[in-house]
């Protein structure tokens, strides 16, 4: 068996109602003063009042204006309100951008100084302040990884930060709090989860019998729900077992890391500004049919595992597992062509560009196989 | 038991390594277009190599502590860094496992990995040509 190390610093906690408590989690972490993250969009459901309601009797502060895609200005401007509040915890209620920025306040609130200090990997060595993140989405998995990712608009850059300091206390999944999801976010997001789950299951150091369980079970999950999800929003079941399947999937990639797929949707999330889900549902086929000559038998196990297939050639397994995604992904609706998802049509300069990224984006140093620039631009053109 | 006897065993040779990445044409003219300045921190023993590409013309090799601000710095055990140009360590896995920190734009850094990989071959002569000179 070959080594590996898997880390679950988080503490899941699941159940319909449960983000009410969410109080109650920070006083069992001894938080005394919360920081609490949300988005504007959240604010107007109704979801996060709901959630304050709980915290009546101890002081807290509100910041509900974090982006989209949220940036140092953003993690700047937190960080400075909660230490002028003397915040000793945090609590972000919200999807990736959400619980990336409170990641990345904490590391300046428990550590002062600049975050461009802490850029990097494995350059935290100390707790964090207490963090609970409640997840309202199910894709990102950001709510149990040891990663975050801000921009840096005035230099025109994505900032990584890696640690297992990083990953949150606690995760308080809560279906309730999808159910209003409209149905493209669902299905975006959950693809996202999905990509995940199969770029794991391939990575390059993805040979711990921990997150492959994690990534059959969570592709099984998904397969079994995202239809009902996406299709009947109020399923509180297949809202529950896609919530569960998403932190299942974000526990594996934190600890094997994903892929090509990835590093190609984060450089056109960058340069379009295309929907990280959607740029993943995209190029996942595409990503998949490239690395089939290196993991086709992992591909094959996969789509045996889960149901897929029952075919004994893996060839033919792992073909039978690329054209159920791509049937997922239309019954959910999702667009199959990046024209279709709104990128312009791409030069030959757009093609370079995009190319450079995604061969510097850290994702594709865990991909099964080598990437070169021409494999790069052939995908994106694939993918267009 | 650790390779690097000592902090000046381990800087002549990643020196000596250097100079020669610096020699080949295809390794330098790409570590040189990165315009970065990369420093290695080791341990076990002490030791701090820092490659500097920033003015595009001319790849500077420096040891131990230098005024120049790094863009990145990569810190490891020495054995790690050995095992590295050895072509050993897998370094995604190193990474997760936390035997390499990064600090800094580190997918610049990551993007040279296919750069230098032909310095693994010039690596262990670099080793043997160092016990020669040392016995």
């Amino acid at each position: 068996m070959n080594p590996f190390v898997f880390h679950v610093p988080t503490k899941i906690a699941f159940g319909e109602g449960l983000a009410s408590g969410t109080a109650d989690i920070v006083k069992e972490l001894a938080g005394s003063r919360a920081l609490i993250l949300t988005d504007k969009p959240l604010m107007q459901t109704g979801i996060v009042s709901q959630i304050l309601e709980g915290f009546a009797d101890m002081k807290y502060v509100v910041f509900d204006d974090v982006p989209p895609d949220s940036d140092v200005d953003c993690v700047n401007k937190v960080a400075d309100i909660a230490r002028a509040e003397e915040c000793d915890c945090l609590v972000a209620i919200g999807g990736g951008s959400v619980m990336d920025t409170a990641k990345v306040v904490n590391i300046c609130l428990t550590l002062g100084g600049e975050i461009l200090e802490y850029q990097g990997l494995n350059n935290i060595a100390e707790q964090l302040l207490p963090l609970v993140a409640v997840p309202t989405t199910a894709g990102t998995g950001s709510e149990v990884s040891m990663v975050a990712m801000v921009k840096d608009r005035a230099e025109g850059k994505k900032l990584l930060f890696g640690s297992r300091y990083l990953a949150p206390s606690v995760a308080v999944l809560d279906p309730l709090l999808t159910l209003s999801l409209p149905p493209k976010l669902t299905a975006a997001t959950g693809l996202d989860a999905l990509t995940h789950a199969v770029e794991s299951y391939t990575a390059v150091i993805s040979n711990s019998v921990f997150t492959d369980s994690l990534c059959i079970d969570s592709t099984r999950m998904i397969f079994e729900n995202l239809r009902a999800a996406t299709k009947n929003g109020g399923d509180i079941e297949a809202r529950s077992q896609m919530l569960v399947a998403s932190t299942m999937a974000g526990v594996a990639f934190t600890n094997s890391g994903v892929g090509v797929v990835h590093a190609l949707a984060h450089s056109v999330g960058a340069k379009f500004g295309t929907h990280h889900g959607i740029a993943n549902c995209i190029f996942l086929p595409h990503g998949m049919q490239f690395n089939m000559d290196a993991v086709n038998e992992r591909y094959a196990k996969l789509s045996r595992l889960v149901g897929i297939s029952s075919s004994r050639k893996d060839s033919v397994a792992a073909a039978e597992l690329v054209d159920a995604i791509e049937k997922l992904c239309i019954d959910c609706g999702l667009p199959r062509r990046l024209r279709d998802a709104g990128v312009p049509e791409l030069k030959s300069d757009d093609i370079e560009e995009l190319a450079f990224l995604t061969g510097s984006d850290p994702a594709i140093m865990f991909n099964p196989k080598d990437c070169s620039p021409e494999d790069i631009k052939g995908l994106y053109e694939r993918a267009y | 038991m650790q390779f690097f006897a000592n902090t000046d065993e381990l800087h002549q040779v990643m020196k000596e390594l250097w100079a020669r990445i610096g020699r080949d044409p295809d390794m330098s003219e790409k570590l040189l277009q990165s315009k970065l300045i990369v420093q290695f921190q080791y341990r076990e023993p002490e030791g701090r190599v820092t490659v500097d590409c920033s003015d595009g013309k001319e790849m500077r090799v420096t040891v131990g502590k230098q005024p120049i601000k790094p863009i990145v710095e990569m810190s490891m055990k020495a054995d790690v860094a050995h095992d590295f140009w050895l072509g050993k360590v897998n370094v995604p896995f190193a990474i997760v496992s936390g035997k390499i920190m990064a600090r800094g734009p580190v997918a610049k850094a990551l993007q040279l990995l296919p750069v230098i990989k032909p310095a693994f071959e010039i690596y262990p002569n670099v080793i043997s040509q160092h016990k020669k000179v040392m016995a």
